[in-house]
């Protein structure tokens, strides 16, 4: 059961051909225990006899809607769900409930888009705990150990301080792309975190002379100039 | 409340300015109509006097002179002389009902009133004293006598008198004053409640009856208007979050057969190009769509604001890098200004970094050969007011099309169909400003470019 492809999942939509061209893609991914139900009678049932490790729901179903029927499900399950809605004020309903959706898209989506956020789910729900430990990167020849807060590099292990540790696991969720100053110091400090622009950046700096083989020229956590800061990751295999 | 004082004041201050006027009024009256009349001319004493000046003695007899003789016959009137011992020396016309001989006593009398109901006027003459009598019953004789500390004090008495006067006008007037509030007042409120669209139900009993039924009328055709109309938005919204929900799904499968056919290695290759046309037209529709439901929703005010604090440097650094994260362009250079750190507003930041997200876009959009844009933010001078401003340096707008710009495509204000997207870009911005009792301000210097600028009331730091 190690790789995602084996795992069942179950697609519920009132509309026939979104079930089919869904199932379709996610066939042609290498997916192939996929079940389908066209309403939540069905669908509850399904869940009971088959016992699915995903669902992709539909908000909108003949006798009620997904909402519901997630709270229906999670009486006696815990699996991941990623909700599809074809309406736009959904999106709030679906921030604002706090149901425990692990993801939702709006419709129209790209099969691409749908593919991924679902194999991003189940990696995150379902790898090993030996594979979940190992939420670390390398930086050219230093590897950054967020689970244990260390950086190992030419220089030795040298430990993270909670600050330290809290930006880069950020900068490591937004890796290559910029993250403002605003979100850092939000991340760090919480809501309304406005003056700690400077304390920032003595912050980045001591990560900088963690990770970077010339703190002053920094070629891993880049600064973007008025906007925040960007870490360079390379995406390994 | 303020008005039904007002009123008040007025209503005093009027009556008070009514019985000032009126007391002038009476004053002017007095002199010209009552004492007008109060003596003839000549007076009595007047013809008495003239009288015992013509007088004259001339031998042993005494003589009257024409003119005084025509004066005492155009009074009806007749006049003796009485000497030093009583005795009438001389007579004009006397009446024979007149005695001819008088005691000291009898001229103490008739010297105050009358002699025989005659009343009769007194004159020193050098043989004695002339007396005139005139018809019975022409002039009235009166004695006045005042008590000297009355007299003096006859001014203060005025003067209380006339403020005890002014005192009962003024509270007259406020008791009429206060009536006539009280009648008014709940046809003051009633007005006020209707200007606010509330629900009004008056007393339509009592003297402005009439007029309290009046505003009942107004104010049920009012609600009526006000609920038709909300009906009839809430349906036009509705209608077009229905159509747009009817729209993904379709789209859905448009977009993922596409996309699987621009992929697929098994068709030719211009095929699977004419697939990926299919696919890229199918996300215009997919933005067209999601834009068509919030606007419709921002115009019907149905959109719910996540109101929160945001800083708006903070907003626009986001924005910022939001554009750059999407795949940066050589063909834009992006710059921040961002004057006021503290420049806050009470606001929904998803709304917001989506609006300042159309601005950046519409810059790109209308510039396809490259321009710079600047992100600026800074507090008004007073720091009442914020502003978000996106300044290109591109083509720009003639300012005759700038108007218009804001307007939704195709309504009955927007002459100029939308020549870059869908045309929901700028006029989504002017809502999700407008939503933040705020505005969009348009600008096209001569130099070329646009200036976008979003103003926003300050939230207290």
């Amino acid at each position: 059961m190690d790789n995602v492809k084996d795992r069942k999942i179950l697609i519920v939509d009132d509309e026939p051909e979104i079930r089919a061209m869904v199932e379709r893609f996610l066939r042609r991914e290498g997916f192939y225990r996929i079940h389908t139900a066209g309403d939540c009678a069905s669908a509850l049932s399904l869940c009971r006899s088959v016992r699915p490790d995903m669902a992709i729901l539909d908000v909108m179903l003949p006798d009620g809607d997904g909402f519901s029927l997630l709270s229906a499900i999670r009486q006696f399950s815990d699996m991941p769900v990623l909700f599809l809605t074809a309406r736009g004020e959904d999106e709030d309903r679906l921030l604002g409930l706090g149901l425990g959706a692990d993801d939702y898209m709006v419709k129209p989506f790209l099969p691409r888009e749908l593919v991924l956020r679902l194999t991003a789910i189940l990696k995150r729900v379902y790898s090993s705990p030996v594979e979940k430990r190992l939420v670390a990167f390398r930086l050219g020849d230093v590897l950054v150990d967020l689970d244990s807060a260390v950086v190992r590099g030419p220089r030795g292990e040298q430990a993270l301080t909670a600050k330290e540790h809290a930006l880069l696991a950020k900068l490591h969720q937004e890796r290559n792309r910029i993250v403002t100053s605003d979100a850092l110091c939000q991340a760090v400090w919480g809501d309304d975190s406005y003056g700690y622009e400077n304390t920032l950046m003595v912050h980045i700096r001591r990560i900088r002379e963690k990770i970077e083989p010339d703190p002053s020229n920094p070629v891993h956590l880049l600064t973007v100039r008025g906007l925040g800061y960007k870490l360079l990751v390379k995406e390994t295999g | 409340m303020d008005g039904m004082i007002r009123i008040l004041r007025r209503y005093v201050a009027g009556a008070i300015l009514l019985s000032i006027l009126l007391l002038l009024f009476n004053f002017i009256l007095l002199g010209t109509l009552v004492f007008k009349e109060f003596r003839r001319q000549p007076s009595p004493e007047g013809v008495v006097r003239e009288v015992a000046e013509r007088l004259t003695r001339e031998g042993g007899r005494y003589a009257l002179g024409d003119e005084a003789a025509r004066l005492l016959r155009r009074h009806r009137a007749w006049a003796m002389l009485l000497g030093e011992d009583g005795g009438v020396k001389w007579g004009e016309r006397l009446p024979d009902d007149v005695p001819r001989t008088y005691r000291l006593t009898d001229v103490a009398k008739f010297s105050r009133y009358y002699l025989a109901e005659y009343p009769v006027y007194i004159w020193e003459h050098a043989d004695g004293l002339v007396i005139v009598g005139f018809p019975k019953n022409s002039y009235g004789k009166y004695q006045f006598n005042w008590a000297a500390d009355w007299v003096r004090s006859a001014p203060w008495r005025l003067l209380v008198l006339l403020l005890l006067n002014a005192a009962v006008a003024l509270l007259l007037s406020i008791i009429m004053g206060l009536r006539l509030v009280r009648s008014i007042r709940p046809l003051v409120t009633g007005v006020h409640k209707l200007a606010r669209e509330e629900p009004v139900r008056l007393d339509t009993r009592g003297l402005l009856g009439d007029v309290a039924g009046s505003i009942n009328t107004a104010s049920a055709i009012l609600q009526e208007k006000t609920a038709a109309l909300k009906a009839r938005d809430e349906a036009r919204s509705n209608w077009i979050a229905g159509i747009s929900h009817d729209i993904r799904t379709p789209l859905s499968m448009i977009l993922g057969y596409a996309s699987e056919l621009e992929e697929s290695p098994e068709i030719p290759e211009e095929h699977r190009r004419q697939a990926g046309i299919i696919r890229r037209q199918g996300e215009k529709l997919r933005s067209l769509v999601r834009d068509l439901n919030l606007v419709s929703m921002l115009e019907y005010d149905m959109q719910p604001l996540h109101l929160e604090r945001v800083r708006l440097p903070s907003l626009a650094r986001q924005a910022a890098a939001d554009m750059l994260n999407g795949g940066p362009d050589e063909r834009y250079a992006i710059e921040l200004r961002l004057a006021d750190e503290e420049a806050l507003i009470n606001g929904d930041k998803k709304l917001l970094l989506r609006a300042i997200g159309n601005l950046l876009q519409n810059s790109v959009n209308h510039n396809p050969e490259g321009c710079r844009i600047a992100i600026e933010t800074f507090l008004s001078e007073d720091r009442t007011l914020c502003r978000l401003v996106v300044r290109d340096d591109g083509r720009g707008i003639p300012r005759e099309q700038l108007a218009e710009l804001t307007e939704l495509p195709y309504s009955s204000k927007r002459k100029q169909p939308p020549r870059h997207g869908h045309g929901l870009g700028l006029p989504m911005v002017a809502r999700i400003a407008k939503a933040h009792h705020g505005r969009l301000l348009l600008d096209s210097p001569d130099g070329g470019g646009l200036t976008a600028a979003m103003e926003f009331p300050a939230e207290g730091a």
